[in-house]
């Protein structure tokens, strides 16, 4: 009978997709063994999460208001939630594996005594949790269970489907007491990127340039590719390490992992390293001229033709599709 | 400057696995070991501090079998400038998780005294990405996660961060903990005379009782391991010419997978 608390994260005004997916998913379970499920949301000022967090599933939010959640804190927010769980005592707390919540969640884990596990992509509750997560890189993956009370699991981004199957969640309102002494490392700054460019990890759809656009010049085929899908843009290994783009691009072994609903794979090979980032995206397409390429194997679709044709044809059909 | 860096051994990337079906345990006898490469970034980073600031030590810390090891320790630490290793041997250790990992790591840095702790973001093996952050929770210090850029300023420093959609400027105190990813800096090669001249440097194995530790029991534990589900095989589109296959692709991707 677990009572699943989902933490609902909120950057810049906005809340994670990962939340509602979470919720989503957590609703499913209760739905099938008992409990309920709880938001769990801190802000500066007042806003409604509960309506939409009802419609997705929970039944009750729990929400803190405080000046010192204007901003990101990993020391505050590890307080909040470390007492909203000796408070609550719920048996089980996901977070959303994000930049915040890869923060966050080892760190309350590590205050509370309690079981850790990152990156979750399936959960299921046979007498008790059993957490589903890639490990070597999406290779295989490792069933793993918790012995302690309310483990804290974090939850990779677009790995649970949304779903409107809940109805009113009530508000509750929760008081942490926070020491603002204890935060020593402080953010200082916040810089936004450019704005109209999705974020590799979070995005449903990746468009990404390996070796085959030849040059840094023609990664604009890929942005371009990406702008008309509403998507974001990754890069291989070999041509962020070739100085074509930037790092923050690069998807696969010591670069993003990324699960998005559709990934588009245009001159790159799929080597082992970058199939680690990308393998367990839903639906796979490759564009490469080689057709005994490696990417061949993972791919749902295949092209084996030039990109440099391929993918102005494609981003022209695609504004077709939009229009 | 008294500078930790954590490293992990872990299986080469090139690894293959093919199970055949759910296995309780994977058989890592024939796997290539190598440094973790997050680790690499961390390792570099702390020779760079030392180079900048003309003076510190620096010290690699590692959990596992000395044997396997101390080969590792020497040629991507030792040789590439830490100038002393610390090995935690622990038969009792084998199934430990992050956490206990974590806990075994802060015996050893509490008892040494450091100013500042280097990480890799996560191991490529688990991939849990918690050992860093936990390890900073266990000593009670600030931590910066991801760092992509590093300025050491006094008793201080600033770390970017890359979030989603921009950037963090985190500033904290020492000591602190700090997580180190791709981006950060290039890693250098060992040199080979630079190898010779490491094997002279400081390894000390100790286990946890000599760190005055209990063996923490682990948290969690991997049931079993599966195997990834399989694929459907790749609908390779043809057509007259590539941009007739372009729009027959995008036809499929919007009737078909319904995704466009």
């Amino acid at each position: 009978m677990p009572n699943i608390a989902v933490f609902i994260e909120q950057r810049a005004g906005q809340i994670k997709q990962v939340a509602w997916q979470m919720l989503s998913e957590a609703r499913q379970l209760v739905d099938a063994h008992g409990g309920e499920v709880w938001g769990v949301h801190w802000h500066a000022a007042d806003c409604d999460v509960s309506t939409t967090a009802g419609r997705y599933g929970a039944h009750k939010v729990v929400t803190a208001t405080a000046p010192e959640f204007e901003r990101y804190d990993s020391e505050l927010w590890t307080q909040a939630l470390a007492q909203f769980v000796q408070q609550h005592k719920p048996d089980l707390l996901l977070i959303g594996s994000t930049a915040m919540g890869k923060d966050l969640a080892p760190r309350l884990a590590a205050r509370l005594r309690t079981a850790c596990i990152s990156d979750a992509v399936g959960l299921s509750w046979n007498d008790g949790l059993v957490v589903k997560r890639p490990v070597y890189a999406g290779k295989c993956f490792a069933q793993m269970t918790a012995r302690s009370a309310c483990p804290v699991v974090g939850i990779r981004p677009n790995a649970f489907a949304l779903r409107e199957t809940g109805g009113t969640a009530a508000a509750v309102a929760f008081k942490p007491v926070l020491d603002a002494s204890r935060a020593k490392a402080k953010v200082t700054a916040v810089e936004t990127a450019a704005a109209g460019k999705v974020a590799l990890t979070e995005a449903e759809i990746v468009v990404s340039g390996g070796r085959g656009i030849k040059g840094p010049e023609n990664y604009r085929l890929i942005e371009d590719l990406a702008g008309a899908l509403g998507a974001a843009a990754g890069a291989s290994r070999a041509i962020v390490d070739a100085g074509w783009v930037d790092y923050s691009h690069q998807v696969g072994q010591t670069g993003k992992t990324v699960a998005p609903n559709l990934y588009v794979a245009c001159g790159i090979s799929g080597a082992i390293q970058h199939l680690a980032g990308m393998s367990s995206s839903k639906c796979i397409v490759a564009i490469n001229k080689d057709p005994a390429a490696p990417i061949f194997k993972v791919a749902d679709y295949g092209i084996a033709g030039d990109l440099f044709a391929v993918l102005p044809a494609l981003t022209e059909a695609v504004r077709e599709f939009k229009r | 400057m008294k500078i930790a860096v954590c490293v992990k051994q872990v299986p080469d990337s090139e690894v293959r696995l093919n199970l055949p079906g759910p296995v309780p345990e994977l058989d890592r006898s024939a796997f290539t070991m190598v440094i973790n490469p997050y680790d690499q970034f961390a390792v570099e980073e702390a020779v760079r501090i030392k180079e900048r600031l003309g003076q510190g030590d620096i010290t690699a810390v590692t959990v596992g079998p000395a044997a396997k090891v101390r080969e590792m320790l020497k040629k991507d630490c030792l040789a590439v400038g830490c100038d002393r290793a610390v090995i935690v041997d622990d038969a009792a250790l084998a199934g430990a998780d992050p956490l206990a990992v974590a806990e075994v790591l802060a015996a050893v840095l509490r008892r040494d005294r450091y100013d500042l702790v280097l990480c890799g973001i996560k191991a490529i093996d688990d991939d849990s990405s918690q050992v860093g952050v936990m390890l900073a929770e266990l000593l009670d210090w600030p931590h910066v996660g991801y760092i992509g850029s590093l300025d050491i300023t006094g008793d201080g420093l600033t770390a970017r961060r890359e979030i989603e959609g921009g950037v963090e400027v985190v500033a904290s105190p020492l000591p602190c903990v700090l997580t180190c990813g791709k981006g950060l800096n290039e890693p250098r090669l060992p040199s080979l005379p630079n190898i010779m001249k490491a094997g002279m440097k400081p390894v000390e194995v100790v286990d946890c009782a000599g760190l005055g530790l209990t063996p923490p029991a682990p948290l969690t534990a991997v049931k079993e391991y599966t195997p990834p589900p399989p694929r459907g095989a790749c609908v390779m589109i043809t057509a007259d010419d590539d941009a007739a296959a372009a729009r027959e692709l995008a036809r499929r991707l919007h009737e078909e997978a319904k995704i466009i």
